[in-house]
Parts: C-alpha cells; sequence; structure tokens
C-alpha cells in the first residue's frame, strides 16, 4: 500500500509517515497542496490523506486537483475541528473524515477498506 | 369585582415606575423616562381638550353678557319712554286745557268768582288732576281764585314761580310748597287783557295724581321711577333716594334750550341702569328730568343661574375630560413600556445569545489550534511507543529527547492558546480600565492568525506614533473588534486584504478603521446593516445581530460608527472613540 500524506502541521506527519511505515505502509509527505500534486503525478498512490484546512489549497480543493491527476486515488480527509462545517461535510461525504488528533489503527483501518472497496 | 379591580390596575394605573432596576437592561429602552413621557402626554392632551372648551365657554359668556345688556337697556329704555310719554301727556294735557280756556273764555268771565268756579269744576270733570285755579295780574295779585284753599287775595309777586311765568306765553313751574305748605306744580298761561296789559291764568297740578302715574309704571320691586329738577333735588319720593326735596346727587344731563324731548342713554354703573329724559310738552320744558333706575344684580340672577349651569357643565366636563386623559395615557404609556420592556428584554437575550455564539466561533477556532498540537503530541507519543514495542532497535537516547521535547513544544502550544483563550474570555467582565489598543487589536487577530494563513488573506494594522491607551470597557471594546474583524474575515474572498488603521482625530478622541477588499456592502442594504436581524449571510451563521449589536455597544462606549461601501470593492468601518469614556454605571 502506498499513500501520500498532506498536512500543513510537518512534525504531524512525519511522526504519522514514520508510524506507518513502521507498520508496513509506505507513506509519502507533502506540506502543501503544489507538492502533493507534484507528488502525484510522479507517482502512483493508493490513497491521500489530507488535512482540510491549510495555506493556499484547501483539502477539498486539493482532493478535485487530484482526482484530475489519477482517477483512482482514494481519499481520507482529517480535520482539527471537531466536526467539519456544513459544506464541508457536502463535499466529502462520499470520503471518510477523521478528526485530530486520530488514532493511527483506525487510520489504517480505514485505509485499508476504502483500497479493498476500490 | 377583585378581577376587575386588578384588570383596571394593570390597564390603567402608573405600571412604568419599576422602570429601570436593571441598568444593563435600562440602556435597550427606547424611552428613558416614562413619567416624563406620561406628564408630557397629558399635559398636552389636556392643552388641546380644554382650550377650545375655554374659549367656548368665554366666548358664550361674552354672548350671553351682551345679550343680557342689551335686553336690561331694552327695558330700562320702554320703561323710560313709556313713562315719559305719559308724564308729557299728562302735563300737555292739562297746559292745553288751560290755554283753551284763557282763549275761550276771556279775562272778563275770568275774573267773576262764580265762572270761574264753574269752569275750575268742568275742568276737574274732564281732565283732573288739577287742585285749584287762580286768575293774577302783573302785580301778583291773586284777582280771582277757585280751589279747596283760602289763598284770596293772596299776593305772589315775590314769588320764584310768578316773575319767571310773567316773562314767558307759558310756564310750567317745579314742586314746591308755596303757601299751602304743600307740594304742587303751577302750570300758568299769560294772556291780554282787553286794555293791552297781561294777566296770568295760573292751575294747580294735583302732585298725588303723578306720584301715582309714576308709581303705576313700576314694575317689579327693582325698578324706581321718579322725578327731579335740574339741580337733582327730588320732585317725586324715589325708593331708592327717600321722600321729596331731597337732593339726589345724582349727575344729570345738561338741560337743553330747545323743547324736544333729549334722551341720555341708559347709564351703567355696577349697581343698577338709570336712564335719564326731560319731560317737555309740545309747547314749553319743564323743569322735570324723568330717572328710570333697575337694579343690576337683581335682575341678572337669570343670567348668573345660567351663568352656574355653564359652570357646573364645563368643571364637570373637564374633571371627566381629564380624568379620561390621565387613564388614555396610563393605558397607552404602559402598553408602550410593556412593548419597549419585552424588546429590551429581547434585546438583551439576544445580546446574550449573540455572545455565547461568538464565544462558540472562538472556541471553535480555538479547538482547531489545539487539536493540531495534540495530533502531534498523540504521534510523536505513539512513535516512541512504537519504537519500544516495534523494533526492538538499540535506544537512541538523543532521538527520544527530540521526540520529547516535541511533545512538550506542542504542550506549550496548547498551554498559550488555552491561557490566551481565558484570558479573552475573562476580559468580557472587566469594565472600565486603561486598554492598549495595539495589544488589544492584535489579541483579536491573533484568533484570525491561522484563517488568515490558509486564506493568504493580508492582514496589516496601522498605528500613529504614539500608540494609544485609551480608558474604556475592555469587554466591550473587545466584542465590537471582534465583530467587526470577523464581519471582514467573512467577507473578503482569498487573496484579499483587511486593514486596520488607528489614528488620533483630536487630543480625546480616536478613530479605528477597518477597511477590507471584500464583497462590498449594497448601497440598498447600507441603511439597515444596523438594524435588528437584518442579514444577508442566508443560510449560514448570520443571525443579523452582529452590526446591531456593534452599534449599541460603540454607543455605551460614547463613540460613534460609520460605514463606507462599495459594491464588489470593499468596506471600510470607522469607529470614533473618546480616549477617556465618561465614569458612568455601563450596562
Amino acid at each position: 500500500m502506498k499513500i501520500i500524506l498532506v498536512d500543513d502541521e510537518q512534525k504531524f506527519i512525519n511522526m504519522l509517515a514514520k508510524r506507518l511505515i513502521m507498520r508496513g505502509i509506505q507513506a509519502d509527505i507533502a506540506f502543501t497542496g503544489e507538492d502533493a500534486i507534484k507528488k502525484v503525478r510522479d507517482t502512483v498512490y493508493d490513497a491521500a490523506v489530507l488535512d482540510i484546512k491549510m495555506p493556499g489549497i484547501s483539502g477539498i480543493q486539493l482532493k478535485k486537483e487530484l482526482k484530475v491527476i489519477d482517477s483512482d486515488l482514494k481519499f481520507i480527509f482529517v480535520t482539527g475541528h471537531g466536526v467539519a462545517s456544513k459544506s464541508e461535510s457536502n463535499m466529502i461525504e462520499e470520503d471518510l473524515y477523521l478528526s485530530k488528533p486520530l488514532d493511527i489503527e483506525i487510520l489504517i483501518e480505514d485505509l485499508n477498506k476504502i483500497i479493498k472497496n476500490g | 369585582m377583585i378581577k376587575i379591580n386588578q384588570t383596571f390596575i394593570k390597564n390603567f394605573w402608573p405600571t412604568f415606575h419599576n422602570h429601570g432596576q436593571n441598568s444593563h437592561l435600562k440602556s435597550f429602552y427606547t424611552f428613558t423616562d416614562y413619567w416624563r413621557l406620561w406628564v408630557l402626554s397629558v399635559l398636552i392632551l389636556i392643552a388641546t381638550a380644554l382650550l377650545p372648551l375655554c374659549l367656548v365657554t368665554i366666548i358664550h359668556y361674552q354672548l350671553i353678557q351682551k345679550s343680557v345688556d342689551s335686553e336690561l337697556n331694552l327695558r330700562v329704555e320702554r320703561l323710560s319712554s313709556n313713562a315719559t310719554n305719559a308724564i308729557n301727556f299728562f302735563m300737555e294735557e292739562r297746559l292745553d286745557a288751560l290755554i283753551f280756556t284763557v282763549n275761550e273764555i276771556g279775562y272778563d268771565k275770568l275774573t267773576n268768582k262764580r265762572k270761574l268756579d264753574e269752569i275750575f269744576k268742568n275742568l276737574k270733570l274732564g281732565f283732573g288732576g288739577l287742585t285749584d285755579l287762580s286768575v293774577l295780574d302783573t302785580d301778583g295779585n291773586q284777582i280771582n281764585y277757585s280751589g279747596p284753599f283760602n289763598l284770596e287775595g293772596k299776593n305772589y309777586k315775590n314769588q320764584a314761580w310768578f316773575s319767571e311765568s310773567l316773562g314767558k306765553k307759558y310756564f310750567i313751574s317745579e314742586v314746591f310748597n308755596g303757601y299751602r305748605d304743600l307740594p304742587h306744580i303751577i302750570i300758568a298761561v299769560r294772556s291780554v287783557k282787553p286794555d293791552g296789559s297781561f294777566f296770568i291764568l295760573r292751575a294747580t297740578l294735583d302732585t298725588e295724581r303723578l306720584f301715582q302715574k309714576l308709581t303705576s309704571y313700576r314694575t317689579g320691586d327693582h325698578a324706581d321711577l321718579f322725578l327731579v329738577n335740574n339741580e337733582g333735588i327730588l320732585q317725586t319720593p324715589s325708593v331708592t333716594y327717600g321722600s321729596i326735596f331731597e337732593q339726589t346727587h345724582l349727575i344729570l344731563p345738561k338741560k337743553s334750550g330747545n323743547r324736544k324731548i333729549v334722551e341720555t342713554p341708559p347709564k351703567k354703573t355696577d349697581l343698577f341702569i338709570s336712564k335719564h329724559s326731560f319731560i317737555s310738552t309740545k309747547i314749553v320744558g319743564t323743569p322735570f328730568i324723568l330717572v328710570v333706575q333697575k337694579k343690576k344684580a337683581d335682575m341678572m340672577h337669570t343670567w348668573l343661574d345660567l351663568r352656574r349651569n355653564i359652570n357646573w357643565t364645563v368643571g364637570i366636563s373637564t374633571v371627566l375630560i381629564i380624568l379620561v386623559i390621565s387613564f388614555a395615557s396610563t393605558f397607552m404609556v404602559n402598553k408602550l413600556f410593556l412593548v419597549d420592556k419585552a424588546k429590551a428584554e429581547t434585546m438583551l437575550q439576544m445580546e446574550q445569545s449573540h455572545q455565547l455564539a461568538s464565544i462558540g466561533q472562538l472556541a471553535a477556532g480555538v479547538a482547531h489550534e489545539i487539536n493540531n498540537p495534540l495530533a502531534v503530541i498523540n504521534q510523536t507519543a505513539g512513535y516512541i511507543k512504537d519504537l519500544f514495542s516495534f523494533k526492538d532497535e538499540p535506544r537512541n537516547d538523543e532521538e527520544i529527547l527530540e521526540y520529547i521535547d516535541s511533545i512538550l513544544d506542542s504542550v506549550d502550544r496548547c498551554g498559550t492558546i488555552t491561557q490566551q483563550l481565558l484570558g479573552f474570555v475573562r476580559q468580557f467582565d472587566i469594565k472600565i480600565k486603561k486598554v492598549c489598543l495595539k495589544e488589544i487589536i492584535a489579541d483579536v487577530l491573533n484568533f484570525h492568525k491561522k484563517e488568515a494563513e490558509y486564506r493568504q488573506i493580508n492582514v496589516s494594522t496601522s498605528f500613529p506614533d504614539i500608540i494609544p491607551e485609551i480608558i474604556t470597557d475592555k469587554g466591550k471594546l473587545q466584542q465590537i473588534l471582534i465583530n467587526l474583524i470577523n464581519n471582514a474575515f467573512q467577507s473578503v474572498d482569498e487573496g484579499c486584504s483587511i486593514n486596520i488603521i488607528v489614528s488620533w482625530i483630536t487630543m480625546g478622541t480616536i478613530k479605528i478603521v477597518i477597511q477590507d477588499t471584500g464583497c462590498g456592502i449594497p448601497e440598498e442594504n447600507l441603511v439597515k446593516i444596523h438594524e435588528p436581524f437584518f442579514s444577508t449571510k442566508q443560510g449560514k451563521k448570520g443571525t443579523g445581530l452582529g452590526l446591531s449589536i456593534t452599534y449599541g455597544l460603540v454607543k455605551k462606549l460614547d463613540g460613534t460608527i460609520s460605514v463606507q461601501s462599495t459594491k464588489d470593492v470593499g468596506t471600510a468601518f470607522t469607529i470614533v472613540l473618546p480616549v477617556k469614556i465618561q465614569e458612568k454605571e455601563l450596562g
């Protein structure tokens, strides 16, 4: 399984990536949307874990752009807000979203679920 | 009955006096002084209602007074005219009879005692009112006499009336006593003897008959009719002035030379209306003036009765009007007060709920801010745990220390945020104190730092060289700034900018401009934005209270707020605040 983590909280995704790698998941990281687009163009990923609120391109916008590049890509959203706001939840209702701080086991479980379903 | 009483008291008894226990609530009332409102309403209504009533009453009074006066005058006039005619006629009749006698009978027969007696008898039968009849020569000797008194051979040369009658063809005297020592009037006619010299035919009038004639015109108790001579001496008895020959001291009209009946208009004094008219026959004047007096007060009782009735009606109407107006005003002001109170309570509730909402918004932002470091802590701690459980790697103390530092760092971040939040929320309670504008604006902007970063909004602040410190209610100022800055953030798109410019206006006032390059406010909405419940954020989080509350808060800080906006160009809110707020109880 090869995934990409996108979040501006660098320490957070560093740690998360390290822990996922320990669990046998190939995890790349990107701190900005632009970086993520570049990486998705170069590499084929099974899933992308996106932070909703990011400087520049937001998670939701990023999903649209990534979907254009790789239509098979699966998404999981991560948000610092307890609940995503109404307009946000409309956008992501077909996707999973997890709130911060997140449990790595649940993330892996969800990743497995969406990749298997696809 | 008790229920009716309660309803009455509730509606018509002032219930607005308990107004103002809560000074915060008070600040939402539209009217501050309900008693003043009540008094004003009562006074204006009473003045409007009573002024025409009083005017009409006064006009009515004057009209009645006038008509009563003219009625009084008319009566006096009529009475005077009737009595004057009667007296005139009485005199004239007798004078004419005498003239006829002189012309018809001739001197020779008149000097005959028997003939004179016969003539006198016939005159008495025909006309009446004569006491005696005599013939005098130019020396005043009584040549012939017919009558009940023993006056034969008397000489009248020294009597005033004789010399006067000698000078005139016809003569009517005043009332005087003369030889007989009884009040009488003389009518004398001068004629010519066959030898060419004068003789005088004199008749004495029965004054009793004259008195009776006058008395017959005296109608009611309030009228007084009497004769006076030119000197104001009574010629007949008067009710008011006493018996005959008394001095009346009346102010009399001057006797005119001609023989026409001269009348004076009725004179009005406080006590009575009087009219003087000269008694005069067609051919000769008399020394008599007929005085008619009517007591005013007695005749006025009709008018006084009427006036009493009017006074009662006006009085009762006035009391009724005042009562109705007072009750109506109380009812109105009570209702107004209740509506205003309900409005104030709603506004207070709304302000509180809005305050809660803005704190809620704040909390959401804070949660986001805290969740990020928490996620870092979570992952870092998880990683350390993984290091021990997954790989049995040799312990790299340095790396672990780094991770623990990272955890501590994130905990610090959380701590800072919660401290900030606490400090912020606590300030909602603090009353007037010294506030540094730069700090407070920085505090508010702090909560939007991430949002600005995410949305690439350029936030800039500008302060004058001397950074203003103002003495005001910090909580309120903070809320004003939160509301306006929130609005600015909501109205701008990505890449826009928000500028906050603080500058001095005068030494005592400062201006804060919050400017954005957002969507702007359409002109038709500009006038409505401070109205409660006006919102264009349809379906979003707008309650329509933000600006209305902000407006109220600025007013409470003795400041003013204004807005300039151009659609699609941007909006600028300008707040002008005093540097030192007036010491007063702030709600």
